[in-house]
């Protein structure tokens, strides 16, 4: 014990280094061992130490949180206008290309239905709308350029439009059917009951000089009779809504809604000319093909 | 001389303006009902504020051109809206219209006014058929007169100021000294 106590007197800082590393020693060697009182001693400092290094933890967590979200809030701001704009370009790219499918989605119908027609027509383009209220009619881009002339059948797939009203040389203007001066020659598709229709205003067509005799009913589907010479026969022009049979006479009235949506005009077809053979189109077609069978 | 031309050909080109807004923009499915003629404003505009050679010529030039893109075969426009010019002028110093209201009722009268004479003028011209082209009274020719007649202050006031500006304009050009 004098010993020890000469040694820490005379030599305190080599003893202390010494001790220390003969601790060291032991503890590796008790380690090694497994035994039960170290792992006891390093859970008490664990359970002490770890609070503060919790708090260490979660304070530098908290200064990296403040900095990250305020302090680098500018180039945060900067990436997210940046993103912005990409999103909007991103948004308008794919308006353009959603506008474009269904531009291509039209104009493939109204080229399978120009395929389908016994005539030859041209395509055109709306390009403005009657100026005033009284009348409805369309501008198209095609005029006697392009064979257009007046008095020619303008069609859609879904069916009647009107006709050809004014000619320019690259310009036309379309009187459409729902003007109360375009009438169109025309028959009910169940009964093949002949009249004439009449436009009226926003999408609506009136039936007219339709014998009282004839049997006729809402929802009946009206098409061109083909007399008038403009129109091919059996182009559909619209579905009964509406019958009147009453007042006196011998004709009875009849209101319909047209087949094509005029106020939403955006591809018409012109007929420009029809050819020698050209038949009765859709209807007449399964007829044609009957006979031909039989 | 000069002033007067080139004032002229600015208000032929306003009218150009109007127009293919008329025939484009204001004919989507739910403002056509609603839309104002500015075709109309502007006849009254130069009823108002033109002389009568040059505004005459170019109310009838308004017409003109209105009855080129619509479906109207006769000529309705190039024979109202000159008539409608004439009516202005002769009104124009009788009448009281500085105020708004005033303003409005009176544009919102004669847009009446050229209603009914397209019905008699097409009664006359489809005589023997039973349907007339009237446009459903309540639904869209009463409301497209009151919105002409409510748009009509504040057109009137930018027409005129965009006169005003252009004659005050200082002249320069090729050939011209300041």
């Amino acid at each position: 014990m004098r010993i020890i106590h000469f040694l820490f007197r005379k030599y305190t800082i080599p003893t202390f280094i010494i001790l220390l590393l003969l601790s060291a020693l032991i503890l590796i060697s008790l380690r090694a061992q497994e035994r039960k009182g170290i792992t006891f001693l390093d859970g008490l400092f664990m359970e002490v130490c770890a609070p503060f290094q919790k708090g260490a933890t979660s304070l530098t967590k908290k200064i990296q949180g403040i900095w990250e979200g305020y302090l680098f809030l500018v180039h945060l701001r900067r990436e997210n206008e940046s993103l912005k704009k990409r999103i909007a370009d991103l948004q308008k790219e794919n308006d353009q290309m959603r506008e474009m499918m269904l531009a291509q989605e039209r104009l493939r119908r109204l080229l399978q239905f120009k395929e389908t027609l016994p005539s030859t027509v041209v395509a055109a383009e709306v390009i403005g709308r009657d100026p005033s209220s009284w009348f409805k009619s369309v501008t198209i881009n095609k005029g006697e350029r392009d064979g257009i002339q007046k008095g020619m059948a303008v069609i859609s797939p879904e069916g009647v439009i009107g006709q050809i009203f004014k000619t320019a040389p690259s310009y036309a203007v379309v009187l459409l059917l729902t003007d109360y001066n375009c009438a169109i020659d025309a028959i009910v598709q169940r009964t093949r009951a002949k009249a004439i229709v009449e436009g009226r205003g926003n999408n609506r067509c009136q039936l007219k000089y339709l014998l009282r005799s004839e049997d006729v009913v809402e929802g009946d589907r009206v098409v061109t009779s083909g007399l008038a010479g403009n129109f091919p026969k059996g182009l559909m022009i619209g579905q009964i809504n509406k019958v009147d049979k009453q007042g006196h006479g011998i004709f009875q009235s009849a209101e319909l809604v047209t087949s094509v949506d005029v106020t939403r005009l955006e591809e018409v077809l012109i007929i420009t000319a029809s050819s020698p053979s050209s038949q009765p189109i859709t209807e007449e077609k399964g007829k044609k093909v009957k006979k031909r069978m039989n | 001389m000069e002033s007067s031309v080139r004032r002229t050909v600015v208000l032929l080109c306003i009218g150009i303006l109007f127009l293919t807004l008329q025939t484009t923009w204001l004919t989507f499915p739910y403002v056509q009902n609603v839309r104002p003629d500015l075709l109309l404003l502007l006849t009254l505009f130069l009823g108002l504020f033109s002389s009568t050679l040059s505004g005459g010529l170019l109310a009838f030039l308004l017409g003109y051109l209105m009855d080129l893109f619509s479906g109207n075969g006769v000529g309705f426009f190039a024979l109202s809206r000159p008539l409608l010019f004439y009516g202005t002028q002769l009104f124009k110093d009788r009448l009281f219209l500085e105020s708004f209201s005033s303003r409005s009722l009176f544009v919102f009268l004669l847009a009446l006014g050229e209603g009914i004479f397209f019905l008699l003028l097409s009664n006359l011209f489809r005589a023997g058929s039973s349907s007339n082209p009237v446009p459903p009274f309540f639904k869209v020719f009463i409301p497209q007169c009151l919105s002409t007649a409510l748009l009509s202050s504040f057109f009137f006031f930018l027409l005129r100021k965009g006169i005003t500006r252009l004659e005050t304009q200082p002249r320069t050009g090729m050939g011209r000294k300041r």
